[in-house]
Formats: structure tokens, C-alpha cells, sequence
């Protein structure tokens, strides 16, 4: 990335200056990504409670699912619903090759990462040519097929007992640890790439691929770059979570998991760096603290996803930005 | 060796035969009007020029070379530009995004792409909407980045369907005076338009279509004075 | 054909039947507006529990329950259709992809809500729908079937052919179909269309939560129960033209009979599963479903 492009100086006068662009507004969502990461990191130094911790893995858990998924349906319009298969698929790949060939846990993972990215590189390719509800049609049909593959092959996964799978470390300041590393890895490399020209392209067909291909763009790779890198990070994800949880289920696949991605990208602002990744841990903590007072917690979020789609459709980082830019002119 | 040749282009759409054998070559640097009345094949025929459909038949050289049958992008590589008469542009992206995709995609670094942003910006007078996003633009607006778009990267041939249509005229003249200003420069176009005035202008030769077909390919001047051409645009019977 | 097979043939029959009353309505959403409604299966589980509830609670005479039940889901259709799907015809022609975004997002969110709504305020304990008639088995040749289910089955055919006859033959149903070709046009030539949506969300509710009630002695009443017909009705409307309804109609019967061979033949744990894999088939290489035309792109 050349140096003309660092929006280090912010709504200045100088009509070239790139703070304008797209990438400048990506770099005050980076910005603030990292401050409440950075939050989040700190949070251990208060709470000690191990059921808290928890709730925050799996917080972060779903950040890293919200994250992947943002960048394939936000960033490249590609609106799959079956990211929670993808961590899924993580999930079982990790725990099958641990239990029944003894690979190590972390090369466990890592061959996760691979046949969750291998799948959603082939998942992309079949589904290329669909949009819309077509597309939201046959990945949901996919995530129905690999869950009910997963159910029902009791002899190799035990089914709808779940696959035991080797932990990794049994401290959970180890576990929070890893995952807010991990997080924070992803959401660097996400920002990354959407500096680089692959941002721009990603954007561009989700946008108009007829627009996109016009410009020059080669659709048919960023297309299945975006499936393969969003299912990548997603397997990354399930297949940590295996051996955190130490248990994989088909559950891990539901409708209803994915259902809770979608919400908190919607809720915190789809097509943006820290809107979905604060809303996943808003959405998740206080789904976990609602249970308690009377347990309506889906029934808040899901019609949260409704109003937000209805009346907010970027989202709490689009009305934080708008609450800012009007407190900067008053 | 002309740039670009088409050479009996059909295309069949179901029974109707939307491009019957069109045929006409096109020299680097000429400005040549593509006219004929609604229906009369032009946009098909630019599709297939620009990928986005292929031909049933005949065949297109681009220096010499059949480039029938490529993809949109693959053309855009080798410096074929298409405007869209109905505009498409990256809606969620600002102006100058817009402009750094095809950059970028064709092969520009940041700060070069950048820097042809910022020239095209000014050139079609979009300053004062730089950082809006494309969907807030107005539809002229619109057609002046989509515009832009194809000469981020100076394309061997420029295809552009109806820039003028619904318009400004303001807009019109700054389009008017870009196009000629890179005609002299040597940049080669084919330009689709339903404004006479404006195809007599600027195009010294137009090559008329109806039914599918070339009629006349000639001089604007002759072009514009031919029966048949009347003829067509008047829906007689006798053509 | 052997007595087993044609046991399987009208079961798989009267099957399809149930499928085609679930997945008509979706049909005529896809067809008036292009969007897959994803809160179809929460249209039906309205029913479900209008109809137990009512009948169980209120001590209502079934038959009354049963019309009842339409009602609820015409209604839940018809503010549905109100409050979320407005904005998709007011900026109709500018919104492009970001249209079926909102539509995917805005009817799984609704999906979601309606079922957690359910499962707080009803509970998530599954209720059984009280049965038409109490006649357990009836044998038919080598056929074996329940009373309820056959009565139930009867209904279907009929509320089906009032249905197709109403889209065919009727004033309203002749708007629908314009608005389903072409909305500009028809609103054009003076045709309400956000009323023509009404009435297709008002109807599409009254019959998935018709088939819903119907169905509710069978599958019980419970918060999720909209899952299974949901899928059943996408694969449906998929294999029969996305928007069309005789092809609907055509691809439930055979929906239900080949699930039900392939669960005797194939396999009974993944005969959920064939009409998904049909799904995708479908949309890969046959978008436009067993009868319907390729549209052509503008």
C-alpha cells in the first residue's frame, strides 16, 4: 500500500486528501475496533469469574463468525446463510482427525482451517452464478444437508450425542487468551485486505458484478476468494471452539446459530469493521445477563434485526457515526 | 490493419434476430456514431462488443486478433470500455472508489489510480461530490462517473451507449468537450446516440443499423441525408 | 405394483397434498414481489396454535377453529406485509441488490422473532391439535390410513382448487397475476398494487396457517414447528418455478411421493434430505423449475 493512501490526517481541507475515501473511513472503524479489543483484553484484570470468561468466548466466538460472514454477505454481497455450517465443518474436521487418527490438536486446527476454506471455495464455485434468494435458498438447503450428514452419521460423529474432543489447555484465561489473539489477528488481516485493491474489488461486485467485470474486475476469483477466505475463518473459529467446549455437536450447525450471526451483523452495521464485531459481544453478553430477568433476550434481538433492517440499515456504528458528525457540527 | 473489425455479426434472440449480419471496421483514433432507430440492434451489438452476450455467428478482431467470446473483464484487459445507456455504478462506494476499482482491476498502483481519480474528478467537474457515495448522485451525475470510469485507464476503444440521454446540459457539454478533446488526443470511440445534432458534431463518420443490419456506413453528412436512413427512422413500410 | 407401493404411492399422494396447501402461498410471494419470505414456516406455526388454542382453550367446535386459523394467519400476513414489505415497492427500481438483502434479512428476522415470541408467551411445551374426525384407522384396499388424515386431505384438494380457481377466475386474482408480470405495468393501467401485495401476503398467512391448523394433529403445535414446512415449501417452490402455482402443485405431489419411496428404498434417515439436494440441483441448473419459462433479462 503506497503512502498516499494513509488517511493519517482526517477531514482536512486539502481536496486530495484521501481521508475521504472509503479506506479513510475504514481506518476510524479499525481504530475503534482495536480500542474495544483492547477492552476486551483488559476485561480479565476484573472479572475472574470463570462463567463470565466463558460468555465472553463465546462472544468472541461469534465475533470471529460475524466477522467472516460481514465480509462475504457486507463487504461482497454475498448473502450466504450457512456460516455457522462452516464452523461447523471446523468443528467436526479438527475433532475427527483428533479422536479417530490421533493428529495433534493444533495440526488438527489448522487442517480445519484447510477443509472449511476447501469446502467454501467449492461451495462458491457451485453457487456462483446465484443472487438473492436463489443464493439464500441453496446455501440454507447446504447447511441443512451437512447438518443432517452430520446427525445422521452416527457410526463416524455418534450423532446427536456429539463427538468428545481433546481439550487444549484447561486454563480459561488460556482459552480467553487465545481467542482474543486469534480475534484480533483476523480483524487485522480483514483490514488489510480490505485496504488492498481486494477491498475495492469485494465492494465493487457486491455493488453490480456487471459494473464490476466492466472495470476489469475477475468476478468468478474474488467471488470465490471471498466463500473461501470468509469459510476459512469460520472453520478457524468452530474448530477452536471444538476443543474449548471439548464436545462437537451437529447443534453447532443450526438455522438458529446462523440466525444469531446475521443479527448481530444486521445490529451493529453490516459492511463495516467494528459495527458487527461490538455488536457480537452486545448481543451475546446480554443475551447471557437477559436470561436471567425473564429470559425474553431472542425475542428483544430478533425484533432488534427487524427495526434495525427496517428503519437502521447501517446498523449502530451507521447511527454512532451519524450521533458524531451531528455532535461535530453543533 | 484496422483496431477493431466486426465482421457478420448475428445474434438470435428465440425467433427474433436482434444483429443480422453486421459488418464494419473501425481505425485506431476514429470517432465513429453508431445510429438507428429503437430496435434496431446497437445495444446488442455493443453487448456482444463488451462480452456481455455472444454472438451466434461472425466474428470480432481487436487488432487483429477474434476476441469474441471474452468475458467483460478479459475485454476490459485488452482495452475494450463499455458506458451502459441504463447507469451502472457502485452505489455503496464513493465517487473516487468507483474510479480506484477500474484502476486498480486494469493494473494501476494506489498512488498512480489515485492520481487519475483525482485528474478525471476534475476534468468532469464531480469535485464537490468526491466523497458522496454514488448512490446519493444525481442521475447525471451518475453518467459522468460512469463515463469516467471507462478512462481511468485510456482504453484502446471506448464503447459508449446514449451518454447523453436525459442529461444536463451542462453535463452534456463537459462529456461533449472530454470526447472531443481525447479524439484529438488519438482516442478511439464508438459512440450510440439518438441526438443528431450531437452524433453530427462530433462523429465525422456513423454507420447506421436497422433491423439488425448496417445500411450505411459513411460520412455523417451522407449518412444523415440517405433515404433509406430517413426511411428507417420514420418506420416506412417500403425498407 | 405391488400392495406396499401403492400404499406408498397415496400416501405420498395425500403427503404432497399438505405440502402444496403450505407452499402455494410462498409460491405467490415469490411471484407478486421476487422475495423468499423466510418467516413462511412461522405463517404456518401461527396456525398451528390458533387453531389448538382456540379449539382446546376456548372449547370452540373444531370446524369453527379450523376457518378461524386462517384468519390469524391472514392477518399476521397482512401486518407483515404493512409494516416490513412496503419499502421494497416504494423504491422499487433504484434499491438493486440491496433489495434482496432487506428482504432476507427483514423475513429471517421476522422468523426468529415469531418463534421466540411464541416460546415465551406460549411456552415451548409441543400441543396436539385435536383431530377432525376420531376415526383411527380406515382400510381402503391395501391402504391403510387415519380418518383425520384422509378427511384432512379432502380439504386440501378443495381449499387448493378454490384457490387456484380465485387467482385464476376473480377480479383480485387477475390483478395478482398482472402485478406478477409486471408491476410498473399494472400499476400503470390503474391496478393498487401495494393492495395486490396485501392480499397476497393476507392469503399466502391464511393458507400456510390453514395448513398449519390442519396438520396440527399430526405434527404438534410447538415454537419451531415452522422449520419442516418451511424447507419442504422452499424445495417446493424451487422444483415447481419460483412463482408459479400449478407448478407448485405439481412439484408437492411429487415431493411427497418421491419421499415417500425414497424413505422405504433409498433412506429413511436422509428422507429429509432428497428434496434438499433436489433444491440445489434445481437452482443450479434448472432455475426457472420444471415448467416455467426462462425470463429474459433487461
Amino acid at each position: 500500500m503506497s503512502a498516499s493512501e494513509t488517511p493519517l490526517h482526517s477531514g482536512g481541507a486539502d481536496k486530495r486528501s484521501v481521508a475521504s475515501t472509503s479506506t479513510g473511513k475504514s481506518a476510524v472503524e479499525f481504530r475503534a475496533a482495536i480500542a474495544f479489543l483492547i477492552v476486551i483484553a483488559l476485561i480479565p484484570a476484573v472479572v475472574r469469574n470463570d462463567y463470565w470468561l466463558g460468555v465472553l468466548i463465546v462472544s468472541m466466538y461469534f465475533a470471529i463468525l460475524t466477522g467472516a460472514w460481514n465480509l462475504l454477505a457486507g463487504y461482497t454481497g454475498q448473502f450466504s446463510l450457512a456460516p455457522a455450517t462452516f464452523a461447523m465443518i471446523g468443528a467436526y474436521a479438527t475433532g475427527l482427525l483428533c479422536t479417530a487418527f490421533g493428529v495433534p490438536p493444533l495440526l488438527g486446527i489448522v487442517a480445519a482451517i484447510l477443509i472449511a476454506g476447501l469446502t467454501g471455495l467449492i461451495l462458491g464455485r457451485i453457487v456462483l452464478r446465484l443472487t438473492g434468494p436463489y443464493l439464500a435458498l441453496t446455501t440454507l438447503s447446504f447447511a441443512e444437508i451437512m447438518r443432517l450428514v452430520a446427525s445422521n452419521s452416527i457410526d463416524i460423529t455418534r450423532g446427536d450425542l456429539g463427538l468428545a474432543v481433546p481439550g487444549l489447555l484447561s486454563s480459561r484465561i488460556g482459552w480467553y487468551y487465545i481467542f482474543v489473539g486469534v480475534l484480533a489477528f483476523l480483524l487485522v488481516a480483514l483490514y488489510a485486505l480490505l485496504r488492498s485493491k481486494a477491498g475495492l474489488f469485494l465492494q465493487a461486485i457486491r455493488d453490480d458484478e456487471v459494473a464490476a467485470a466492466r472495470s476489469g474486475v475477475d468476478v468468478v476469483f474474488w467471488k470465490t476468494a471471498a466463500f473461501a477466505l470468509s469459510a476459512a475463518a469460520s472453520g478457524f473459529a468452530g474448530a477452536l471452539y471444538a476443543h474449548f467446549a471439548e464436545l462437537v455437536t451437529p447443534e453447532l450447525g443450526l438455522i438458529g446459530q446462523t440466525g444469531l450471526i446475521v443479527s448481530m451483523a444486521v445490529i451493529g452495521g453490516m459492511g463495516t469493521l467494528a459495527g458487527p464485531l461490538i455488536a457480537a459481544f452486545l448481543v451475546y453478553v446480554l443475551s447471557e445477563w437477559l436470561r436471567d430477568v425473564g429470559g425474553y433476550q431472542l425475542v428483544v434481538f430478533s425484533a432488534l434485526v427487524v427495526i434495525f433492517a427496517r428503519f437502521f440499515r447501517e446498523g449502530l456504528w451507521g447511527l454512532a457515526r451519524g450521533a458524531m458528525q451531528r455532535w461535530r457540527r453543533s | 490493419m484496422s483496431l477493431l473489425s466486426v465482421r457478420g455479426i448475428v445474434k438470435r434472440y428465440g425467433g427474433l434476430t436482434a444483429v443480422d449480419g453486421a459488418s464494419f471496421d473501425i481505425d485506431a483514433g476514429e470517432l465513429v456514431g453508431l445510429i438507428g432507430p429503437n430496435g434496431s440492434g446497437k445495444t446488442t451489438l455493443l453487448n456482444i462488443l463488451s462480452g456481455l452476450a455472444e454472438p451466434d455467428g461472425g466474428e470480432i478482431l481487436l487488432d487483429g486478433a477474434p476476441c469474441h467470446g471474452l468475458k467483460p473483464e478479459q475485454l476490459a484487459h485488452r482495452g475494450v470500455m463499455r458506458m451502459f445507456q441504463l447507469t451502472r455504478v457502485f452505489r455503496r462506494m464513493n465517487v473516487i472508489d468507483n474510479l480506484l476499482v477500474a484502476g486498480r482491476a486494469l493494473g494501476l498502483d494506489g498512488a498512480e489510480a489515485l492520481n487519475r481519480a483525482d485528474t478525471l474528478i476534475e476534468e468532469l467537474r464531480l469535485d464537490a461530490v468526491r466523497a458522496l457515495d454514488a448512490g446519493q448522485l444525481s442521475g447525471g451525475q451518475m453518467k459522468l462517473l460512469e463515463f469516467g470510469v471507462c478512462f481511468m485507464v485510456p482504453p484502446r476503444i471506448a464503447l459508449l451507449d446514449e451518454p447523453f440521454a436525459a442529461v444536463h446540459p451542462t453535463m452534456k457539454e463537459i462529456m461533449g468537450g472530454f470526447i472531443r478533446s481525447r479524439h484529438e488526443q488519438g482516442q478511439t470511440f464508438i459512440l450510440v446516440s439518438h441526438d443528431m445534432p450531437v452524433i453530427v458534431e462530433l462523429c465525422p463518420r456513423a454507420v447506421c443499423m436497422n433491423a439488425g443490419k448496417v445500411i450505411i456506413d459513411a460520412p455523417t453528412r451522407t449518412v444523415l441525408s440517405n433515404a433509406d436512413v430517413i426511411e428507417a427512422y420514420l418506420g416506412g413500410q417500403a425498407a | 405394483m405391488g400392495a406396499i407401493s401403492v400404499d406408498l404411492a397415496v400416501n405420498g399422494l395425500i403427503t404432497g397434498l399438505f405440502y402444496a396447501l403450505m407452499a402455494i402461498g410462498l409460491s405467490l410471494i415469490f411471484g407478486i414481489l421476487r422475495i423468499v419470505n423466510f418467516a413462511h414456516g412461522e405463517f404456518y406455526m401461527v396456525g398451528a396454535y390458533a387453531y389448538t388454542l382456540i379449539a382446546l382453550g376456548l372449547g370452540v367446535p373444531v370446524w369453527v377453529a379450523l376457518p378461524l386459523a386462517f384468519l390469524f394467519g391472514a392477518l399476521v400476513g397482512w401486518i407483515t406485509e404493512r409494516t416490513l414489505m412496503r419499502p421494497l415497492y416504494a423504491g422499487y427500481t433504484s434499491w438493486g441488490l440491496m433489495r434482496d438483502e432487506y428482504a432476507v434479512i427483514v423475513t429471517f428476522g421476522l422468523s426468529l422473532f415469531l418463534i421466540n415470541l411464541v416460546d415465551k408467551v406460549i411456552g415451548p411445551y409441543a400441543y396436539r391439535g385435536p383431530p377432525l374426525v376420531d376415526a383411527s384407522r380406515i382400510v381402503l384396499g391395501p391402504v391403510l390410513i387415519s380418518g383425520h388424515r384422509l378427511l384432512a386431505a379432502g380439504i386440501a384438494i378443495a381449499v387448493i382448487l378454490i384457490t387456484a380457481a380465485l387467482i385464476k377466475w376473480s377480479f383480485w386474482g387477475k390483478q395478482i397475476r398482472a402485478v406478477s408480470q409486471n408491476r410498473l405495468g399494472a400499476s400503470l393501467a390503474g391496478i393498487d398494487t401495494a393492495r395486490a401485495s396485501s392480499i397476497v401476503f393476507m392469503l399466502s398467512g391464511g393458507l400456510a396457517a390453514f395448513s398449519g391448523a390442519l396438520l396440527s394433529p399430526v405434527i404438534n403445535a410447538s415454537p419451531d414447528v415452522g422449520a419442516f414446512p418451511a424447507i419442504k415449501s422452499y424445495i417446493i417452490v424451487v422444483l415447481g418455478g419460483m412463482g408459479s402455482v400449478p407448478g407448485s402443485i405439481v412439484a408437492s405431489l411429487a415431493l411427497g411421493i418421491i419421499e415417500s419411496f425414497g424413505a422405504v428404498y433409498l433412506s429413511y434417515q436422509y428422507r429429509d434430505g432428497f428434496g434438499l439436494i433436489l433444491l440445489m440441483l434445481f437452482l443450479l441448473f434448472r432455475p426457472q423449475g420444471l415448467f416455467g419459462e426462462k425470463g429474459r433479462e433487461v
